[in-house]
């Protein structure tokens, strides 16, 4: 009798969660299904790919092998000769990924920031159409005509340099003919374009701190600062977890501003992952090899989403 | 704002379902190219092969030309159907052939008994284990072009048809003087260093780089003496030497022989009104005047063209010598080579009449860019990175040239 | 008592001559950052109106010597700009509409349903965003050209209109919206489709209206995409076509420059007529903090 209950009960929770199970594919399903055939499969096959030599032409030219692609691209010969330092210093992918990781670990907190409090400034203030208007305009312009217009600033006697001149410091090279400046300039034009993408994306999300709790911190006493770092922020941590995310992911995957501006020189200085990916797959046809890259890129993000999203499940369930 | 997307979405399909190309009754081939619209060779080919092939059309697929190499292989790739790809650079057809896109040739020149004496042995770079590959109708050697004005303001004598690097520096150093630049090097690789492959020895995948340090150091002393604007700025503001040069404030500029038709379709335009001509580009000590280096560009069957003969009949005659009269008549340099040809292309309206001009017409060798070799594109690469450092400053050229030879020893490994 | 709490806090925060020399200053430090950011865009205009040897004249010339006003209708002679703008809108306006709608609907199964398999599948979402494009291209044109998609403009609809960065972008403000009220609707007897369309997509009017101005925005701008995949002329999109005014042997970056500032207009104009919704807050009213 009893056991018959439980039974009963078991299915009835059984079905609940089936009809709640379906429910959720329903909304699933219409994206899902577009983004299954058209981004998941190919992905799939990309990661396959870099298993395989290919030079293109038709498939039946796909030769398995193994992990080759990879001790090449780590040349692990050489580097097991000649240790770590040889990866990072002469190696195509060490130094790569030195460059990215360099890149990144600057350009995201400075972007962030910059959107932030750019964010947090126009969210009540006269003006602020004109404003919010003014710092998105440099994601919406065409790259082409921006970097063209970056690199004659950031000339030898462009603007820039009179400017940082003035300040007393001793800078007379164009910033991109230079190994340490060209990084800076590409940092520069990425956060000077990509702030106002996030800062929308933060304008949007401070609509949603409800308002009654922003008086209850001034009820409390709290002043600007306090009210900002317990209350703001907290709210605005989904936000900021899927802004990081897609930053990191973003910068791993700069291509274009280094394309048109440095071309990854001088010398290998601006080499970042996807110039590399780019110039094995499109220059030498190792389309094998430039999937093997992509793995490298995609190991380490997935890594990093991996830990942020850690760390959100467990804010969330405080 | 939904209701009125809709609305706006319905009047765009419908509008690209009106759409719909014309059917032509005649016969099209379809020849993938780059700047189809605004090349005039290319427009001269075509008028030209229309009207003595009554019942052909060319229809050419228009690519951005810089993106040229990888839409072309991605059409390719997609098995895209058009007849004729134009080959930009010697190394996509090796790429192509290597991938099973480009179509043997040699069966359609033996069954038509098609010439190829005029294309003076160039077409051995298009050709993989004896097979060829596609058919040259282009082939661009570098020239030296000069501002004549500005040589006759300062009072000294034209560059000649045989100079040596170090008299071509001390007279590019001598014109250099009230806003005056010497001489004009643009920010390619080809421009300071390919020219150590003009003796017939060297290439630049020949593993040794030390031929190169002359160079450098010639293109650093005119750098120092301000005869040519520096590399660094060049880069960084991607001034392009078209423009450069149409200024009027560069006495040289060895360039291509490709920038003939723009300087004469300048003046036609009135972009610039300047006396200009051109004369071999100088030679180092022991090496015969005239020797340059160049390229070639061609054209090729795709596999997957379904009217394979009459692509063959329209490559052979673009490369044979209609087509090169055809490509001639508006100031480009065809690979076909006769005198009939040549007497087409210093007879073109605009091309400067002076003997020198006429005369560096007549290269006496002419070495290949960058030579058909193992690992060639991870060389360029290489080469090219450190290129880069030394002209930016960042090493000298003897520390860059030491790398190049250490890296790509490392290659073959 | 409540009283001298709020009193205490008005003399340390309201000081009414500090907040004013704060809010001028931070006007001005933002008309400040503003110039800098639209510098480019100057010289970009300026640009526009110069002769193509004029652009990259050193040292620079932020005035031209003539105004050449006429490369604004050269643009559209010299290449079929019209029928690139065309295509570019045709694009960008189905793709933002599928993109919100099913983003918006499966961001919501992400962020407010519990069933198997949910972390593991948006970490797939996630994944593929990572994945650079270069990487899985070839294997996606080859897939798409044995559909017949190629050189179609409905391959560029179905390339960018499922891709994981909506679905992304929506659940991240899905979750900041309180579970609360959905509890409080199911209780009330709403369906979870009912949920969605009542209560969700009311509250989350910003963040559509940021996935609309991003999704128009990137395809608008796209240009890789339609590089490969669009070949015929009457097909090519903006940002291929500006690709024209570069050529082998010349390049009209002043053509370029006029076209790049046309393009901006409809960008612009979609962008200041969504923005209005990132003023508007949600009303929370009835909500427990």
């Amino acid at each position: 009798m009893k056991q018959g209950e439980q039974k009963l009960a078991r299915a009835r929770m059984g079905r609940m969660e089936r009809k709640k199970t379906l429910i959720a594919y329903s909304f699933l399903a219409p994206n899902f299904l577009g983004f299954a055939i058209f981004t998941l499969v190919p992905v799939v096959c990309a990661i396959a790919l870099s298993l395989f030599e290919w030079n293109g032409g038709d498939i039946s030219r796909l030769r398995f092998v193994g992990f080759e692609n990879y001790a090449t691209i780590f040349n692990v010969k050489k580097v097991s000769q000649n240790g770590l330092a040889y990866f990072f210093n002469r190696v195509d992918l060490g130094i790569a990924l030195k460059n990215t990781v360099y890149y990144t670990v600057i350009t995201v907190p400075l972007t962030i920031i910059c959107a932030l409090a750019l964010a947090l400034l126009l969210n009540k203030i006269r003006g602020a159409v004109v404003f919010r208007a003014v710092f998105f305009f440099p994601y919406v312009a065409s790259m082409v005509a921006i970097c063209v217009c970056w690199s004659f600033m950031l000339m030898k006697d462009g603007p820039i340099n009179h400017f940082i001149m003035a300040l007393g410091i001793d800078f007379n090279k164009s910033w991109t003919a230079d190994t340490t400046m060209a990084m800076w300039s590409i940092i520069l034009v990425s956060v000077w374009r990509n702030m106002g993408y996030y800062m929308v994306i933060y304008l949007a999300a401070l609509q949603g701190v409800p308002k009654e709790l922003m008086e209850a911190a001034t009820v409390d006493g709290a002043n600007k600062w306090k009210q900002f770092l317990h209350v703001t922020l907290p709210q605005l941590r989904p936000t900021t977890f899927f802004v990081s995310i897609m930053m990191i992911i973003s910068c791993f995957k700069i291509y274009d501003v280094v394309a048109i501006m440095t071309e990854g020189g001088p010398g290998r200085s601006t080499k970042m992952l996807v110039t590399y990916i780019y110039d094995e797959a499109f220059t030498k046809v190792r389309y094998g090899q430039a999937s093997a890259i992509s793995m490298i890129l995609l190991i380490i993000v997935l890594l990093v989403t991996i830990i942020q999203f850690r760390s959100e499940k467990k804010f969330s369930n405080d | 704002m939904k209701k009125m997307l809709s609305v706006v979405l319905a009047a765009v399909m419908m509008l690209s379902l009106l759409a719909v190309p014309a059917m032509a009754e005649d016969q099209v081939l379809t020849v993938v190219t780059w700047d189809a619209t605004t090349t005039p060779y290319l427009l001269a080919q075509k008028e030209a092969y229309e009207a003595s092939h009554p019942g052909v059309k060319i229809e050419y697929v228009d690519v951005a030309s810089q993106d040229y190499p990888i839409k072309a292989t991605t059409m390719l790739e997609g098995k895209d159907t058009s007849d004729v790809f134009m080959v930009k650079e010697i190394d996509d057809i090796i790429k192509w052939q290597a991938q099973g896109f480009a179509e043997p040739l040699n069966a359609y020149v033996e069954k038509t008994g098609y010439d190829m004496s005029g294309f003076v042995g160039t077409e051995e770079n298009y050709k993989v284990d004896g097979e060829l590959y596609a058919v040259p109708f282009r082939s661009d050697f570098w020239v030296l072009y000069y501002n004549k004005d500005l040589f006759d303001a300062a009072g000294e004598p034209y560059p000649t048809n045989d100079m040596t690097w170090d008299q071509y520096a001390d007279l590019a150093i001598k014109m250099t003087k009230d806003g005056v630049y010497g001489t004009h090097y643009h920010t390619w690789l080809s421009d300071v260093v390919n020219w150590t492959v003009a003796d017939g020895e060297n290439t630049l995948a020949d593993r040794n780089y030390d031929d190169l340090l002359y160079y450098y150091n010639l293109y650093q002393k005119l750098e120092d003496a301000g005869a040519c604007m520096a590399y660094s700025e060049l880069k960084a503001s991607g001034l392009h030497y078209s423009a450069a040069f149409a200024n009027g404030n560069i006495a040289m500029m060895p360039m291509g022989y490709w920038y003939v038709s723009t300087l004469i379709n300048y003046h036609k335009d009135g972009t610039c009104n300047f006396n200009w001509g051109i004369a071999a580009v100088p030679h180092a000590d022991g090496v015969k005047a005239g020797s340059s280096f160049g390229n070639l560009t061609g054209a090729m069957i795709n596999q997957a063209s379904a009217n394979k003969d009459l692509a063959w009949d329209y490559i052979s005659w673009l490369g044979g010598e209609e087509g090169a009269a055809a490509t001639a008549s508006v100031g480009a340099r065809p690979a076909y080579v006769s005198e009939t040809v040549a007497a087409a292309m210093s007879s073109v309206e605009g091309f400067p009449t002076d003997e020198t001009s006429k005369g560096a017409l007549i290269p006496s060798f002419v070495g290949m860019e960058w030579p058909v070799a193992e690992k060639v594109a991870d060389i360029k690469t290489i080469v090219n990175e450190e290129h880069s450092m030394i002209m930016a400053r960042e090493i000298t050229p003897e520390e860059g040239v030491a790398e190049m030879n250490e890296r790509v020893a490392e290659l073959f490994e | 008592m409540e009283q001298t709490v709020r009193q205490k806090n008005s003399i340390r925060q309201d000081n009414p001559v500090l907040q004013k020399i704060l809010r001028v200053v931070v006007f001005i430090l933002l008309i400040a950052l503003a110039a800098f950011t639209l510098i480019p865009f100057v010289w970009m205009v300026s640009s526009s109106l110069k002769l193509d040897r004029e652009v990259f004249a050193y040292p620079m010339h932020w005035i031209p010597e003539t105004f050449h006003w006429e490369n604004y209708s050269l643009i559209w002679q010299k290449v079929p700009l019209l029928t690139y703008f065309k295509n570019t809108a045709f694009i960008a306006i189905v793709v933002t509409f599928l993109q919100t709608l099913t983003s918006s609907f499966a961001a919501y199964a992400f962020a407010k349903l519990e069933f198997r398999g949910r972390d593991t599948l948006f970490l797939c979402y996630i994944a593929t965003i990572a994945v650079p494009w270069q990487a899985y291209m070839l294997p996606q044109f080859i897939m798409m050209r044995s559909m017949g998609l190629y050189d179609t403009l409905w391959a560029m609809v179905v390339l960018q209109a499922f891709s994981a960065f909506g679905v992304f972008l929506m659940r991240q403000f899905y979750r900041s919206i309180p579970t609360e009220l959905c509890e409080a609707a199911r209780l009330d007897g709403l369906s979870e489709y009912g949920i969605w369309a009542r209560i969700m997509l009311p509250l989350s009017k910003a963040a559509i209206a940021t996935l609309v101005i991003f999704t128009f925005v990137g395809t608008w701008n796209d240009f890789m995409g339609p590089m490969i995949y669009l070949t015929r002329d009457f097909n090519k999109t903006i940002q291929v076509g500006l690709r024209r005014f570069i050529q082998e042997n010349s390049s009209d970056y002043h053509l370029i420059m006029a076209a790049s500032l046309c393009s901006l207009l409809p960008v612009s104009i979609v962008f200041l007529f969504l923005q209005k919704y990132f003023i508007e807050g949600i009303a929370t009213s009835g909500l427990k903090g």
